[in-house]
């Protein structure tokens, strides 16, 4: 559910704030209230089991900015220090993994371990964040559900397709003289990509009806979505599922095409949706979309 | 001889017993039944691989990987895709048989997919005597090691992070789906195929923060097919030491995608 500014003050009683700051009473917000707040407004039950919780830093830090991030790369949080953004909101993990930085499970446990806590890189980046005062919150599993899917109308914004979509349907578009190379190379163009973006297909097929699998997708998915449309829009999928399928279509003889973006850039458009949604509902503080970018580069 | 025969040949000169549970090797399409005119050795049965394949008379494909699209090859919900019947056709047709040699080709010793790619990026003499995945090279930096990567292997799209500057001596080499771990006592991580984020650890993530502090470490992500094609060159070479009634021919399923032209660093 989204709300407007003006709707937000009503229900909150912070009209009188807003636009209108009280001459030597500044407005102060924490990471904790601006975490709250989403939870209310987001549309989904939270679940109190997610993966969306803070990952460093104070929850009572009062806010001098927020950043919305793909990813909270070193990169970013020192971006974020520039834009004066103490709390960084990020899809995926801060410490290299899905344990995030979290000791491991106690013996016994399956499986291997995340990033050891005696780790230079780690500990590097924990003190730069304690060092700034950052405080840094995942934003995953419910984002994800938020309605309507933020990374498929940020991915449109972001690619100008928004008058290209089909009735009712973010995920699927019908795009004007695109070849697969031409629609390659214009996501490489508006995403900034640099290595991460891999197609499956010929570059002289058209291409028309587009169908966008954000983040990571499944056999399933594409063996639906292909059929159905020219070219399939992945963010990750693996090499021997969805790949081979796309690899076969076009070996049977039909004109058709897989591109992968890569994990993080199909989903960076979609903070800044999350980043222009918290604006509505966050009037004390500047709120910046921060963009992780492609994290891979590759020789000549 | 049959593609039953060959695969009993197989069993036969692996040198380790055979392990009846596999699900991966086992026949995929056609029938054991099938008379054998020449055999395929390729990283992955495709639709176009088939096609070639056919075309230079080989009949037995041994592929790598999967031919239906999943790790176990189910097929029951795949029925009425019309790709899935167009493969099982063409196959039928061509009175082809698919077999794959996954399980046992890694664990044959030597492990003939480590073989092909450890032979593929000329560092077959550079192995750790203590580790075999680990590689003293010879100093270099993370830019020429990619070059040289990327032109050992044949690839079109391999994807690299970290500083290109940054001095490299130690790699660590994974395949297939796989990331060696990153640790203190290895410059460069080089492994196949693995998820972006949300894995134990995210050697991407980590990579891209350790350049960010000056900090030296770097990944090499080459592609699945990239990483496990050459061992199926060394997979058709073992074959003709044990079956000289038919051709082998190892050919290339090739590597799957191509990359636009992107801003390099």
């Amino acid at each position: 559910m989204d709300i407007g500014r003006r709707r937000f003050a009503e229900l909150t009683g912070t009209a009188i704030l807003m636009g209108r700051p009280v001459a030597g009473q500044p407005k102060t917000v924490t990471a904790q209230q601006i975490v709250e707040r989403i939870q209310k407004n987001v549309g989904v039950p939270w679940r109190p089991d997610s993966l969306d919780t803070f990952k460093a830093g104070d929850p009572a830090l009062p806010l001098t900015g927020i950043a919305t991030t793909a990813m909270a790369t070193m990169d970013v949080l020192s971006r974020a220090l520039k834009e004066k953004a103490n709390l960084v909101i990020t899809l995926e993990p801060t410490y290299f993994g899905r344990l995030d930085g979290m000791p491991a499970p106690a013996a016994g446990g399956r499986g291997q371990t995340g990033v050891s806590l005696d780790d230079p890189v780690y500990i590097a980046k924990k003190e730069f964040i304690q060092r700034n005062r950052l405080a840094i919150w995942r934003f995953t599993d419910h984002w994800r559900m938020h309605k309507p899917d933020p990374f498929a109308i940020g991915l449109a914004q972001t690619m100008a397709w928004s008058t290209y979509q089909l009735k009712d349907d973010p995920f699927r578009y019908d795009l004007p003289n695109a070849t697969l190379g031409s629609l390659a190379d214009d996501l490489a163009k508006r995403l900034k990509a640099r290595a991460g973006i891999r197609v499956v297909g010929d570059p002289q097929t058209k291409v028309r009806r587009l169908t966008f699998l954000p983040g990571v997708s499944t056999l399933a998915a594409t063996m639906k979505a292909l059929p159905e449309c020219d070219v399939v829009l992945a963010g990750e999928t693996r090499e021997w599922e969805s790949v081979e399928y796309a690899h076969d279509t076009v070996a049977s003889g039909q004109k058709k095409g897989l591109i992968m973006l890569g994990r993080v850039i199909s989903e960076d458009p979609g903070m800044n949706v999350c980043a222009e949604w918290l604006k509505s509902m966050v009037p004390e503080v500047p709120v910046r979309w921060l963009p992780a970018g492609d994290p891979y580069w590759r020789p000549a | 001889m049959t593609a039953g025969d060959v695969v009993e040949r197989i069993k036969k000169n692996l040198g380790i017993p055979w392990n009846a549970q596999t699900f991966r090797d086992t026949f995929k399409a056609g029938s054991p039944e099938t008379e054998v005119k020449g055999i395929a050795t390729t990283f992955m049965a495709t639709l176009d691989l088939l096609q070639r394949a056919n075309a230079a008379g080989m009949n037995l494909v041994i592929t790598h990987e999967p031919t239906f699209w999943s790790d176990t090859d189910t097929t029951r919900e795949l029925e009425a895709d019309p790709i899935y019947k167009f493969k099982v056709n063409f196959c039928a047709k061509n009175n082809m048989a698919v077999w794959r040699f996954h399980d046992h080709i890694h664990a044959h010793r030597p492990d003939l997919i480590w073989v092909g790619l450890a032979r593929a990026l000329g560092w077959a003499d550079l192995a750790s005597p203590a580790n075999q995945r680990r590689f003293a090279i010879p100093p270099t930096t993370l830019g020429a090691l990619a070059v040289d990567v990327k032109r050992h292997l044949n690839s079109r799209a391999l994807r690299v992070v970290g500083d290109p500057n940054a001095k490299v001596r130690t790699a660590a080499v994974g395949m297939g789906y796989g990331m060696p771990r990153i640790s203190s006592d290895v410059d460069v991580v080089i492994g196949g195929e693995i998820s972006e984020t949300g894995n134990p650890l995210d050697a991407t993530e980590y990579c891209l923060d350790a350049a960010f502090l000056g900090q030296n470490k770097s990944q090499i992500i080459m592609g699945h097919e990239i990483s496990e094609e050459p061992g199926m060159e060394d997979c058709a070479n073992w074959l003709r030491t044990f079956m000289p009634e038919v051709p082998i021919q190892f050919i290339r399923a090739g590597e799957p995608f191509w990359s636009p032209k992107a801003a390099t660093y």
